[in-house]
C-alpha cells in the first residue's frame, strides 16, 4: 500500500516517443519488431540463455512495448546489489531475477563476481592468494587482485548501463561491509541509478547445508572432487562470516538505503525504503514464491483426434486414448527411477506401489470439469476436516493466553498444490484433447488442474488453414509472419507474443511448486514456457519442436537450468 | 498411510486464510485495502467476505463515545467482546456453511490476548490466519489519518467536526494504553504482514501460498492517491449495424462521429485531470479507430480484445440460434460459464482481465476503450457485481463513464454522447437485439443507472 509517491511510475513518462502513427505507439505491431538487423539468436537453444550477452535492441518473450532507450518507460534503472555470505543462494538469486525480468522485457544482466575472477585466472588451482576469497584480504597480493576483480565487474556493471541500454544490474558478490554499500550507492545513486540491496541470511541449518552441497555444481568446482570442493567452499565461508556485518545492523548510514533481507529463502522478507516502483514490485513478488527447487517441469504433448481441427475441440481418438496411458506409464516411471536413485520420497512412487491414493488426498482429482480461474482450483474445494459444528468458545478469552495449547501451537499445513517436495501435479489446457490426455494420471489419483492460460496460441482468421491456403490468402500476412513469426499476429489471432504475456501469472505459480509438475500442451504452449525456463531468445521461441513421442525434463541448479528430451519408442513423433 | 512422510496428508483439504487486521490509527487506509481485497478476490471468484466488528458492536451502541473504549470501562469492554464473538462465530459459519475461501476480520485485535484466542479458534477450524498490521509512529501520517477518518467513519455520523476530532483522539490513546504492537520474533511462525509508517518499511512473514502472495502483490500495487478510471465502448461498428458479433469490422459513419466527438467528452468529464490521461485500447481495429483523435500517449493490449466467440464469430444471435440452438440456449442458462465452442467464456476474459486490472491499480489516471463484454468484466470488478450479473448488464454504445474510487464505494457518472447507436443487448431467452422495457431483469440497468429498485444492493443512489 503506497501512500508515498512512488519515484518512477508515471513522472517519467515524459521519455515516451509520440507515437508517428496515430493510435498506437505500441510496438508490437510496428515494424521495429522485425527489422533484420534487431535478431539475435541466443547461442543455442538447448543451453539455458539466461548468461547470454544480449545485443543492444535484444526484444524479450513478454515484453510489452520498446522505446528508444531500450528500458521500460515506466521503471528507471536498477542497480540490485546482491548482500551475504557464500552459501546463500546469492547466484541463484542473481540467475532467477534475471530470467524473470528479462522474461517481462526487462533487460537485465547478472554480473557474478566469480565470473570476473576466473576471467584472470582461467584455472581455479592456479596461484590465486587463497585470502582473495576474504572479504579483507591481508597480503599486497591478494588485495590488488580482489581490487582488480572488483573493478572489471563494476566496470562491466556502468558499461551495461551507459552503453549497452541495460536497465536492470544485479551485481553478484559478498558486499560484505556496509563501507561497501554505502560506496555503491554513493557511486551509482549520484547517476540517477537507483540501488536496491537484497541481503540473503540463512540461519536454517538444514537450508545452509543444502546449499553448501549445491556449490559442488558451482563453475569452480569442475573435475574436483566433491568432498574437498566441500571442504574448500567451508573455508570460504568460516573466512567471512566473522568480518560480515548484516546491514543496517552496524552502520546508521545503512538505515537511508532501500534494502530488502530475504530471510531463509522467503520465510520472512523485511522491506526498508523500498517504494514500491513497478520493478520493485514484481521482484518482491517474485521472491514470495521463489523457491531452491528439487523438482522438475516435465512438458509433453497431447494426444491426437481425428480431423485435428481448432475449431471443432475434438476428444482423443483412439490413437490419441493409447498415447495418454504411453505417456503416463514412461513418465511415471521415469519419475520413480529419479525420485528414487536421489532417494527422496515422491507422490509418484506411492502410486506406483498401488497405494490407496484416496487416503492420500491429493484432492481435486476427480474435478474433471474443473473450470476454475488460475491459481484458484486449489482453494475453492470445500473444507472436508472444517468442523461444521463450530464452537465460538465464547468464554476463552478470559483464559489465560500465554500457553496455548501445544496443538495451538503448531501451524495448519500449507494445502496448495505442490507444497511439498514429494508432490507430483499436472497442468493442462482447457481444450478437450490435453485435458483428456491426462485422464490416465487422474485414474492414478493424481491431481489435475485445467488452466486457461495453457490454451494453445489462437491461431484467429487461419485456423485449419494449410500454408498454401494461407499463402494464397493472406500473402501479404504471410509475409510478414515469415519475417517475423514471434510478434506477428494474423487477423485476429494470437502471436507468440501474446501468449506469453497471457501465461505470464502462471511462472510464478509453477516457481513456487517444490515438486514435479507435469504440462500437456500445444506445441506453441509448451515453446514459450520452455523459452522461460531456458532463456531463449524470442526469434528461435517459434521454431522450436517438441514431437509428440518426446518429453522434455527441465532441472533446476543454481546456475543454470538443464532440459533434456524422454523419447518413447513406441510412439509416433 | 504406505510410507508418505506426515505432511502428505496436508492435500487433504484445501483450507482457508483470513486476514485479520491490527489497526492502529490507520483505519482508512486499511478500509481501503480490506475493501479492494474483498473484491479482487470475489471477481476471481475466490469467496471472500469481511466481518467488521466495528459493525457488530454499532448494532447496539450507534455513537459511542471515547470512554467507551477505555480498557478499564467494564461494560463497554464487555460490549466489544461479544460484539467480536458474534462476528468471528458468523466467520467460521460462514466458512463451514457457505465454503468461504478467505475471510477478513475488521477489528482493532489490539492485544495478543486477543490475537492469541482467535489462533487458537482458527487452529481449531484447521484454518491458518495471516495477519495484516498497519503501524505508525509519524504523527504526520496520523494526522492525514484522523482527518480521513473523521470524516468518514459511520461512529461520527451527524456530530460537529471538531466533536469528532476530539473524541478520536480520545479513542486512539484509549487504544494505545494497551495496544500491543505483532512482536516480529515471538510470531515468527504466524503469517504475517506488517507496514511500518504506510510504506516505510514492511516485514512479509511465512507466505506460504501462492494465493497468499497475489493477495500482498496486489495490496503492495494499492494506492490512495485520488484518481478516476473512464470507460468506452468503441464507437458504433459495421458489425453492430448488422447484429453481427465478434469480428474485426470497422467503424460505421455514426461510430466515426463518436470518436470525433470523444476529446471533447473525455474533457468534460475530466476536466483539469484530462491532460494526465493514457489511453488503453485493444488490439481490434473499431477501438483504435475510436481513440484516433485523442492527444494522450496510447497502448494496445491484448488482453482488452472482445470475447471470441469461437465458431459464431461473425454470426448474428438469429444465425446462432438456427445453427446451434443447444448453445444458444446453454449461454442464457448460464452465460457466466458459457464457453463458446472454440472461443471464450466471460470467466475465461476474467483470467486474461487478471493482470490489467493489477496494472489499473496502480496508475492513475486511465481511458479504456473496448468491447461490450470486456467492459463489463471491468465494471464488476470495481462495482462488485456478482457473477451472475455482470454477463446481463447492459453497456449502451457512444458513451462515457467514469469511475472514482472511494474508501467507502465508487462514485459512477455518466456522459452519453448526442449520437443514435444502434442497441447491441440481447435480453435472455430471444436472438433479437434491443432493451425491452418491461423485461424482468434487474442486472440490465446496473450501469445506466435507470430503473432498479432502490433496495437493491447495488443500485445507485
Amino acid at each position: 500500500m503506497s501512500a508515498i509517491d512512488s519515484d518512477d511510475d508515471i513522472q517519467s513518462s515524459t521519455q515516451i516517443q509520440q507515437p508517428k502513427l496515430p493510435g498506437n505507439y505500441s510496438a508490437r505491431i510496428s515494424d521495429r519488431w522485425s527489422q533484420q538487423n534487431r535478431r539475435d539468436s541466443i547461442n543455442s537453444t538447448t543451453i539455458d540463455g539466461v548468461h547470454s550477452k544480449l545485443s543492444l535492441d535484444h526484444i524479450f518473450p513478454a515484453q510489452l512495448y520498446s522505446t528508444e532507450s531500450g528500458r521500460l518507460f515506466h521503471a528507471g534503472q536498477v542497480l540490485i546489489v546482491l548482500v551475504g555470505l557464500p552459501a546463500r543462494g546469492k547466484t541463484h538469486l542473481a540467475v532467477s531475477i534475471t530470467r524473470y525480468l528479462r522474461w517481462l522485457g526487462v533487460k537485465t544482466h547478472p554480473f557474478h563476481v566469480g565470473d570476473y575472477r576466473r576471467a584472470v585466472y582461467k584455472n581455479f588451482e592456479d596461484d590465486i592468494p587463497q585470502d582473495y576469497f576474504s572479504a579483507v584480504p591481508k597480503t599486497e597480493i591478494g588485495i590488488k587482485l580482489r581490487q582488480k576483480v572488483l573493478k572489471d565487474c563494476l566496470d562491466g556493471i556502468s558499461n551495461f548501463f551507459e552503453i549497452e541500454k541495460g536497465q536492470v544490474a544485479i551485481y553478484d558478490a559478498l558486499n560484505a561491509l556496509p563501507k561497501d554499500r554505502l560506496d555503491l550507492q554513493n557511486e551509482f545513486g549520484s547517476k540517477g541509478i537507483k540501488v536496491l540491496f537484497i541481503e540473503s541470511i540463512v540461519d536454517d541449518d538444514e537450508l545452509l547445508a543444502r546449499n553448501v552441497a549445491n556449490a559442488a555444481s558451482s563453475p569452480d568446482y569442475i573435475g574436483w572432487n566433491p568432498k574437498q570442493a566441500k571442504e574448500d567452499y567451508i573455508n570460504r565461508i568460516k573466512t567471512n562470516a566473522p568480518i560480515y556485518i548484516k546491514m543496517n545492523e552496524g552502520n546508521e548510514d545503512e538505515s537511508a538505503l532501500s534494502f530488502i533481507k530475504f530471510i531463509n529463502f522467503g520465510d520472512r522478507l523485511i522491506m526498508n525504503n523500498s517504494q514500491y516502483g513497478y520493478l520493485i514490485n514484481r521482484i518482491v513478488f517474485f521472491l514470495m514464491n521463489s523457491k531452491i527447487k528439487n523438482g522438475c517441469v516435465y512438458f509433453a504433448r497431447c494426444g491426437k483426434s481425428d480431423l485435428d481441427k481448432y475449431i471443432d475441440d475434438e476428444e482423443l481418438n483412439k490413437s490419441g486414448l493409447e498415447f495418454s496411458e504411453k505417456l503416463s506409464s514412461k513418465l511415471l516411471n521415469h519419475v520413480s527411477k529419479r525420485k528414487k536413485l536421489e532417494k527422496k520420497p515422491s507422490f509418484v512412487n506411492v502410486v506406483m506401489a498401488g497405494g490407496n491414493h484416496n487416503l492420500l488426498g491429493q484432492s481435486g482429482t476427480t474435478n474433471k470439469q474443473s473450470i476454475h480461474p488460475p491459481f484458484l482450483s486449489a482453494y475453492t474445494n470445500s473444507h472436508s476436516n472444517l468442523n461444521s459444528n463450530f464452537n465460538s468458545n465464547t468464554n476463552s478469552a478470559n483464559q489465560s493466553t500465554d500457553n496455548l495449547n501445544i496443538k495451538h501451537k503448531i501451524r495448519q499445513p500449507p494445502t496448495a498444490d505442490g507444497s511439498s517436495e514429494d508432490s507430483f501435479v499436472v497442468w493442462t489446457a482447457t481444450r478437450k484433447r490435453t485435458s483428456s490426455t491426462a485422464n490416465p494420471f487422474r485414474q492414478k489419483g493424481i491431481t489435475v488442474r485445467e488452466r486457461y492460460q495453457l490454451n494453445q496460441l489462437n491461431p484467429g482468421e487461419v485456423a485449419d488453414m494449410t500454408q498454401d491456403e494461407i499463402k494464397s490468402q493472406f500473402p501479404d500476412e504471410y509475409e510478414q509472419d515469415l519475417n517475423d513469426p514471434y510478434h506477428h499476429r494474423y487477423p485476429r489471432a494470437e502471436s507468440y507474443h501474446d501468449l506469453a504475456v497471457r501465461m505470464e501469472p502462471l511462472l510464478l505459480e509453477m516457481e513456487r511448486m517444490s515438486g514435479d509438475i507435469l504440462i500437456i500442451a500445444h506445441e506453441s504452449v509448451l515453446a514459450v514456457l520452455y523459452g522461460y525456463l531456458m532463456a531463449c531468445s524470442c526469434y528461435d521461441i517459434p521454431s522450436l519442436k517438441f514431437p509428440r513421442n518426446e518429453i522434455v525434463e527441465i532441472s533446476y541448479t543454481p546456475y543454470e537450468n538443464v532440459a533434456r528430451r524422454i523419447v518413447m519408442d513406441d510412439v509416433e513423433p | 498411510m504406505v510410507g508418505l512422510p506426515a505432511r502428505g496428508k496436508s492435500f487433504i483439504s484445501q483450507k482457508s486464510k483470513y486476514i485479520e487486521s491490527i489497526k492502529t490509527f490507520m483505519w482508512s487506509i486499511i478500509l481501503t485495502i480490506f475493501k479492494s481485497v474483498v473484491r479482487y478476490l470475489s471477481w476471481l471468484s475466490i469467496k471472500a467476505k469481511s466481518f467488521n466488528v466495528g459493525s457488530y458492536r454499532r448494532q447496539n451502541h450507534k455513537h459511542p463515545d471515547a470512554e467507551f473504549f477505555d480498557i478499564r470501562n467494564k461494560e463497554g469492554w464487555q460490549k466489544r467482546q461479544e460484539a467480536a464473538e458474534q462476528a468471528v462465530t458468523d466467520m467460521m459459519n460462514w466458512f463451514s456453511d457457505e465454503q468461504g475461501v478467505v475471510a477478513i476480520l475488521d477489528a482493532t485485535n489490539a492485544t495478543r490476548e486477543r490475537r492469541d484466542w482467535i489462533l487458537r479458534l482458527c487452529r481449531e477450524n484447521s484454518i491458518e490466519p495471516m495477519f495484516l498490521e498497519s503501524w505508525c509512529d509519524d504523527e504526520k501520517i496520523i494526522k492525514k489519518n484522523i482527518l480521513d477518518v473523521k470524516a468518514t467513519s459511520p461512529d461520527y455520523e451527524g456530530l460537529n467536526q471538531e466533536d469528532a476530532y476530539e473524541d478520536f483522539l480520545k479513542r486512539i490513546a484509549k487504544y494505545e494504553e494497551n495496544y500491543e504492537p505483532l512482536d516480529e520474533i515471538a510470531s515468527k511462525d504466524l503469517t504475517f504482514v506488517k507496514l511500518i509508517n504506510v510504506s516505510q518499511q514492511v516485514i512479509i512473514n511465512k507466505i506460504e501460498t501462492y494465493l497468499e502472495s497475489r493477495i500482498v502483490y496486489y495490496v503492495m500495487n494499492l494506492h490512495i492517491k485520488p484518481r478516476c478510471i473512464y470507460l468506452s465502448r468503441h464507437g458504433e461498428s459495421m458489425y453492430n449495424l448488422e447484429g453481427k458479433i465478434g469480428g474485426n469490422a470497422d467503424l460505421s459513419e455514426r461510430g466515426f462521429q463518436y470518436a470525433k466527438k470523444l476529446p471533447e467528452l473525455v474533457k468534460q468529464l475530466a476536466g483539469d485531470d484530462h491532460q494526465k490521461l493514457t489511453v488503453w485500447t485493444s488490439t481490434l481495429v473499431r477501438t483504435q479507430q475510436t481513440a484516433e483523435h485523442l492527444p494522450y500517449n496510447q497502448l494496445q493490449w491484448k488482453a482488452l480484445d472482445e470475447l471470441d466467440a469461437g465458431a459464431c464469430d461473425g454470426l448474428t444471435y438469429e444465425e446462432i440460434e438456427r445453427k446451434f440452438p443447444d448453445d444458444f440456449k446453454q449461454r442464457d442458462e448460464n452465460k457466466y460459464e458459457y464457453r463458446y465452442r472454440g472461443g471464450e467464456s466471460y470467466r475465461d476474459v476474467v483470467i486474461r482481465l487478471e493482470p490489467i486490472i493489477m496494472e489499473l491499480e496502480r496508475q492513475e489516471n486511465i481511458l479504456i476503450i473496448t468491447h461490450q463484454a470486456v467492459l463489463r468484466c471491468i465494471y464488476a470488478y470495481f462495482m462488485n457485481v456478482p457473477q451472475e450479473e455482470s454477463p446481463w448488464m447492459s453497456i449502451p454504445l457512444h458513451t462515457l463513464i467514469k469511475l472514482e474510487p472511494r474508501a467507502y464505494s465508487t462514485l459512477v457518472q455518466r456522459l452519453k454522447a448526442d449520437i443514435p447507436a444502434v442497441s447491441t443487448y440481447k435480453e435472455r431467452g430471444t436472438s433479437r437485439l434491443g432493451e425491452i422495457e418491461d423485461a424482468n431483469n434487474k442486472s440490465k440497468h446496473l450501469i445506466t443507472g435507470e430503473p432498479v429498485s432502490a433496495d437493491h444492493p447495488l443500485a445507485i443512489k
